[in-house]
């Protein structure tokens, strides 16, 4: 840039010697009029390329020139003729006239030019605030933009959540480490200042910004002054934002004129103690940061903060610019906001619907074998066969079954399922499986179909692992005509091992298909001498994904169901050299 | 007549449960001839109960009872601890009573001395079967005291003095490892063996990488003597805790 600068400043000036060296050559057939206008256009083409300082620098070199070579008496500065001097003179306000205008038409073009920046700018913020797949993206990117419309170093933003709690979310910084943000904390404290009449000030600058919704500016020298707030008749309901605007508009004149002390209020003791320093403009400390309320419809959702080290100036442009940045920044808090809102509000459902399905499971599926065991008991104490007992202890393990899926169901909401992953064989997950499952396998034929004599192994936790199998081979079971056979295929696919559990069942209708997992689920229209509770599926996939494995369905071709764990697959050294360790 | 008796020590707060443990082995006592021989009387049958663990371990150095059976949730003491302190000077058979599910926790217990587990709730018919299993078990150690030279099993034989291994008569070439994993295993028949005591009898006290692989060597073990090694005969899996070798029923001396 600057290279180029002095490149079109050497041009300019070559051009001008050699004009002055030409006419001066055919100097006799030359009229004082032609040397002007050579000069004139010369003085233009200079301010054109080069601004105002090339033309006015070439403008005073030509009149020089005019006058030394071209006006008699020759090679002297003198002048004989005094109709020259109006010549000379003439020469002189044309061109400086003329390079000032054309300077400022190129400024206007710049300036338009700039100002269709901006726009595009706010234009693609809209964009990005609207269409980013996620909110915090979003405003992430809006306070990089904002950082690099205003030449910050520093641009964080502030979100009011839900909770009431108040987090950034969002900060871009010039400098990459975080050794600058540890000697200047994020949020300065209010620290010793007082708040105006009646409030009182809470934990962070931050804080009271969102409580009051007025702007705040820190000071280099640590103090922060903040605006006054808007009076309760202007703040009424269902005031538009751009009406409430001035007050935001406000706070940024008072940054870039400090001395506007009646807009806004220091808070501080070095106010109060020293009310004169502040307007005495040498010793005045500079603006550090500028915090802003982020608002949408009088609500304030969060907090934009700028700050730059070594003092934040503002150009009347750049504040109009950071007042519309500011809202868009609003917008995206608003939409991180009510997207935190919906995603808390589907979780609770969720909850909600677990809670109660586990309430009917209690009542239900838990009374009916109690009441079965009480009424046996009570028959066997009045003289009835002995052996109706068994059917005491086949209720009491299916409340034993019930009960162990329960508490894992419990513990996998909790999130407090802890695999412990090691290398195991596919031989023991499987063997231990069909044995778990023997009891509903007694009348069906299990084909395996594994790689032939191939050793599979995958990183998993056994037990989790084989609860997962006990129950895909379960639910295979259940839902398929008794004595049909169910398949089991094992495949080893790079890193990845699939374990299916094929049945000949009724399959699953499409619209089925996502809710099979959910806890509780049973098909509709089962037989009631199918039982269960509905829990195995989604306790499967819950172990399965607390290991890092997963469980899908898939339709069988010709009918029945595909249930698929997939495993991490281990690689296991070969024999000899497994041999050589031992 | 003054017959011989056994005595079995029950260590549980809950009296329902001591009372139906008692129970279970009045009601089945073919345990108690375990290691007789058809003309030897059978030994009378005496249950001694202790409802915490402090009472337990006293019972235990009173009475040397030959078989212990001991509960984990007591009131005053760790179950792990209590096991340690018996083992510290009975070698009594003892099996647990848990109601927990944890593995490791199972894992922990055989490590500290226990023989064997059983899960809350259990039945009598599964809980008799893993006393006679153990009193089975001592009566044959006692007996021989050491190891076998020759062991055989299903179609296998074990000849431990050659160090060979038959299948059907024909030798099965077996790693180092393999072999010496196959010689503890057949050594504690129906034992349920940890990771870590199966580890620790095939390395010693080598570290490395070993160890996450024996389930490894265990899968190329049972692929050279199990007929079908998804459903083992003779090596069995327990889950999350080890693995235990089981002799068909008649074949085991």
């Amino acid at each position: 840039m600057h290279r180029q600068a002095l490149g079109r400043w050497a041009l300019m000036l070559a051009i001008l010697a050699l004009a002055t060296i030409g006419m001066y050559v055919v100097r006799a057939s030359l009229d004082k009029a032609h040397v002007t206008l050579v000069y004139l256009l010369i003085v233009l083409a200079a301010s054109a390329v080069g601004g105002r300082a090339l033309g006015l620098t070439v403008a005073a070199l030509a009149f020089l020139f005019f006058d030394f070579f071209f006006l008699v008496p020759y090679l002297t500065l003198t002048i004989a003729n005094p109709l020259d001097w109006l010549v000379l003179v003439t020469f002189l306000i044309t061109s400086v006239v003329a390079a000032q205008l054309l300077y400022r038409a190129n400024a206007t073009a710049d300036e338009a030019m700039q100002r269709a920046v901006e726009v595009d700018r706010l234009a693609a913020l809209g964009e990005e605030t609207l269409n980013a797949a996620d909110a915090g993206e979003a405003l992430r990117a809006i306070a990089d933009v904002i950082r690099h419309s205003i030449d910050a170093d520093e641009c964080e933003i502030y979100l009011h959540g839900i909770d009431a709690r108040i987090a950034r979310v969002a900060r871009s910084a010039s400098d990459v480490g975080g050794g600058e943000s540890a000697r200047h904390p994020p949020v300065p404290a209010l620290g010793i200042a007082e708040a105006p009449s009646g409030t009182e000030p809470r934990g962070s600058l931050v804080e009271w910004i969102i409580e009051h919704g007025t702007s705040a500016v820190e000071l280099t020298d640590g103090t922060v002054r903040v605006a006054h707030e808007l009076p309760p008749s202007r703040r009424s309901p269902g005031r538009q934002r751009w009406e409430a605007q001035p007050e935001t508009a406000a706070a940024i004149r008072a940054v870039t004129r400090l001395e506007r002390g009646s807009l806004i209020q220091r808070l501080s003791d070095s106010l109060r103690g020293d009310d004169d320093r502040v307007r005495r403009g040498a010793d005045e400390p500079a603006v550090r940061a500028v915090a802003l309320p982020l608002q949408v419809r009088d609500h304030t959702v969060g907090v934009l903060r700028l700050a730059s080290e070594d003092g934040l100036l503002l150009m009347p442009e750049q504040a109009r610019l950071l007042v519309a940045l500011a809202y868009y920044a609003a917008l995206g808090a608003e939409r991180a906001r009510l997207v935190a809102t919906a995603e808390r509000a589907e979780a609770e459902r969720r909850v909600e619907s677990l809670r109660s399905a586990l309430l009917t499971a209690l009542s239900h599926d838990l009374r009916t074998p109690l009441t079965t065991i009480k009424g046996i008991a009570n028959e066997i104490l009045r003289g009835a066969d002995a052996a109706r007992a068994a059917v005491i202890e086949s209720e009491a393990d299916r409340l034993n079954a019930l009960v162990s899926d329960l508490l894992d169901l419990s513990r996998i909401h909790a999130g407090a399922v802890r695999p412990a992953l090691a290398v195991n064989t596919i031989d023991d997950l499987l063997g231990a499986a069909l044995r778990g499952a023997s009891g509903v396998l007694r009348d069906r034929p299990v084909e395996i179909d594994a790689p032939d004599g191939e050793l599979l192994a995958g990183y998993f936790d056994f037990t989790q692992t084989l609860r997962v199998m006990v129950n895909l081979l379960d639910n295979a079971a259940k839902y398929s005509p008794r004595g049909s056979a169910i398949d089991v295929r094992i495949r080893r696919n790079d890193q990845r091992l699939t374990i299916d559990v094929m049945d000949r069942g009724p399959g699953v209708p499409v619209a089925e298909r996502d809710r099979i997992f959910e806890p509780f689920y049973r098909p509709p229209g089962v037989p009631p001498d199918i039982r269960g509770h509905g829990l195995g599926l989604s306790i499967a996939r819950g172990l399965a994904e607390a290991e890092g494995a997963s469980v899908r369905f898939t339709p069988r071709a010709g009918g029945g169901s595909v249930f698929t764990l997939e495993l991490p697959a281990a690689t296991i050294a070969s024999e000899t050299d497994l041999a050589s360790m031992g | 007549m003054h017959s011989p008796t056994v005595t079995v020590l029950i260590i549980e707060d809950e009296p329902q449960i001591r009372r139906l443990v008692r129970n279970a082995l009045h009601a089945d006592p073919t345990f108690l001839r375990s290691g007789l021989d058809e003309s030897e009387q059978t030994p009378e049958l005496r249950v001694i109960e202790a409802a915490s663990g402090n009472e337990g371990i006293d019972l235990t150095a009173a009475e040397a009872p030959a078989l212990i059976i001991l509960d984990l949730g007591l009131p005053d003491m760790e179950g792990v601890a209590v096991c340690r302190e018996i083992r510290r000077w009975s070698t009594s058979p003892l099996i647990v009573l848990s109601a927990r599910h944890a593995d490791t926790e199972k894992a922990a217990l055989l490590d500290a001395g226990a023989d064997d587990y059983v899960t809350k709730p259990f039945s009598s018919v599964e809980f008799m079967a893993r006393v006679r299993a153990q009193m089975r078990r001592r009566a044959a150690a006692v007996r021989h005291d050491g190891s076998t030279d020759v062991i055989t099993f299903g179609d296998i034989v074990v000849d431990q003095q050659r160090r060979r291994v038959e299948r059907k008569g024909a030798p099965v070439h077996l790693t180092p490892t393999e072999w010496a994993l196959l010689r503890t295993l057949v050594n504690h028949p129906r034992q349920t063996l940890t990771h870590r005591q199966l580890f620790h009898q095939v390395w010693g006290n080598a570290v490395g990488d070993a160890q996450q692989y024996l389930r490894v060597y265990v899968g190329h073990l049972r692929r050279k003597i199990e007929a079908d090694p998804v459903r083992p005969k003779f090596i069995h899996t327990e889950s999350g805790v080890g693995y235990r070798f089981e002799p068909p029923e008649d074949e085991v001396a």
